[in-house]
């Protein structure tokens, strides 16, 4: 189990992060926030790349930085920028990774063919990367990650700049590696993790404001979404949040506070409308 | 205690780390085992031959370098490939894009640094004794003329090992290379004859011993850099 307790991280006098405790136990924890949350400030402390200002991160209840390489045996890491080799093969590079990873040679021969086959690279993995796009690439990173078969997986923006399609084969490969381990993914894309994740943490003012399943954070606004094609006739304040074509008609999703059932038609909140009621005021 | 019991202490103590810590010559045979010379040196081929490239036009001052400066010279670039490969290959390192990908893997950019430079330093003996051989005019001054360049190459080396483990900053070892060179101008320039008087005088049983000094204080600071526990991965 991997524990926070009350982490605070300062920049000089910027408060990054603000007194967070968080339990990771099994499963997919998303860390979805707007740009400059402070997701990546907590995926660094939990790779030992920054340190906490004050509080403390546990491993099955030794401090992480303690445990050292024990502690750094048992992660995976994808970087929000990933660097990677343009010169090299699939192959080569993460056989190097392996080594520096400690994986003794031959686990890490099979390791390697069979996570080049569970990313789907296997035509290409004796290419240079050069060539290659930006979702192959992020292939690599999570084949990378997951060489020394970690207990903890660690990605950051692992979907970033990815085509739909991507998106998609992304998610079930999370899904599919999420057995019997912690994944930590951060994001600000609702959609990648809606229908992954087991919990979602969204950090709000840089404190921790929801840890929670995603049906649940749904709830929260349960009553409250609804849907018009004539936005005039709302009267009670509300907070308009996304639209639609549908045959010609435009079609308002928007959250309001009193009963507006009358006049427009209730809608099943999902996480995308509580992303955008709960950062409403965020610039 | 019965065994059950005895076992599940001794796993506890396993866990906890207790256990004692492997020496640098183990974890270095581990290492080369493991990585190999091939991932040690990887992603370094392109600062080596920079360094290398660099340090070309810096050493052909020894060829033209009048006898009655040849100790300066050769006390000043003694140290120059060892400096200008560090400067070049660490720099790129902290600079890459996987260095940070790098710093949280279990072997860290440290074990894998140290190893690195004790071939760097080996090299530097190989490339002084070079500029022994190029700068020294007669056999007796042979013997003074390599232990100084050795006391140089270790002195420099040593103390730009411990600049680079103490500030940990991405252009310290540039910055190093940068003030040795700039250092062995200066000084030259200012004092001329009598820099190289005073270089040409010091007994070889003194440098010597920097030489010995700078070898042990390398050594240390590679051993414990190999082995020992830090919360960050950094070199
Ligand atoms: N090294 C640093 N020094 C000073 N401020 C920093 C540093 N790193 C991050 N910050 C600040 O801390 C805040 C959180 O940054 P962080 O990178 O953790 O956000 P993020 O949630 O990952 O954002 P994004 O979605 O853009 O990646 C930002 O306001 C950022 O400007
Ligand atoms: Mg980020």
């Amino acid at each position: 189990m991997l524990t926070l307790n009350n982490v605070t991280k300062n920049y000089g006098k910027f408060t990054a992060l603000d007194g967070i405790s968080l339990e990771f136990t099994g499963g997919v924890y998303a860390l979805l926030s707007p740009n400059g949350a402070g997701k990546t400030t907590l995926i660094k402390m939990l790779t030992t790349l920054i340190f906490p200002t004050s509080g403390e991160i546990l491993w099955n209840g030794d401090e992480i930085v303690k445990l050292d390489a024990r502690y750094r045996g048992v992660i995976g890491y994808l970087p929000q920028d990933f660097g990677y080799y343009r010169s090299h093969s699939p192959r080569e590079f993460l056989r190097y990774i392996a080594a520096v990873k400690c994986v003794p040679r031959d686990a890490a021969r099979r390791k390697i063919d069979e996570l080049i086959e569970v990313v789907g690279l296997s035509d290409v993995r004796d290419k240079k990367m050069r060539k290659f796009s930006g979702g192959m690439i992020q292939r690599v990173g999570i084949a990378q990650a997951m060489l020394n078969d970690p207990q903890i997986l660690i990605l950051d923006e692992p979907t970033a700049g990815l085509d739909p399609k991507e998106r998609v084969r992304f998610r079930n490969l999370i899904s599919s590696l999420s057995k019997d381990r912690i994944v930590i993914l951060s994001t600000h894309i609702v959609s990648d993790i809606e229908t992954i994740a087991s919990r979602v943490i969204m950090f709000r003012d840089h404190k921790l404001m929801t840890n929670d399943t995603p049906a649940a954070i749904c709830d929260s606004l349960a009553g409250k979404v609804y849907e018009t094609d004539n936005l005039a006739a709302i009267t009670a304040p509300y907070l308009a949040l996304t639209e639609r074509q549908d045959g010609g008609r435009t079609i308002t999703r928007f959250a309001c506070e009193s009963d507006c059932s009358a006049v427009a038609a209730a809608a099943a909140p999902n996480l995308e409308d509580v992303f955008l009621y709960v950062y409403r005021d965020a610039v | 205690m019965n065994d059950r019991e005895r076992d599940a202490s001794i796993d506890l103590i396993l866990s906890r780390g207790l256990v004692k810590p492997k020496s640098a010559a183990a974890v270095t045979r581990e290492m080369l085992r493991g990585l190999g010379l091939r991932f040690i040196f990887w992603d370094t081929a392109y600062s080596i031959i920079f360094a290398v490239l660099t340090l070309a036009p810096i050493a052909a001052v020894l060829l033209i370098t009048p006898t009655e400066r040849h100790f300066t010279v050769a006390f000043a670039l003694s140290p120059a490939l060892f400096l200008l490969i560090t400067a070049f290959a660490e720099t790129a390192e902290r600079a890459g894009a996987l260095y940070e990908l790098k710093r949280t893997c279990r072997y860290t950019v440290r074990q894998i640094t140290a190893l690195r430079i004790a071939c760097y330093s080996l090299a530097g003996v190989v490339y002084c004794a070079a500029v022994t051989a190029v700068s020294a005019n007669s056999g007796a001054e042979l013997v003074r003329l390599l232990t100084l360049c050795l006391g140089s190459l270790f002195v420099c080396a040593a103390a730009s090992l411990a600049v680079m483990r103490n500030l940990r900053r991405r252009w310290v070892n540039a910055v190093f290379a940068a003030a040795w060179l700039f250092a062995n101008t200066a000084l030259p320039a200012r004092y001329g004859a009598e820099w190289e008087t005073l270089l040409s005088g010091v007994p070889y049983a003194v440098s010597a011993a920097a030489a010995a000094a700078g070898i042990a204080a390398l050594i240390l600071q590679l051993k414990s850099m190999l082995t020992e526990a830090l919360p960050y991965a950094d070199a």
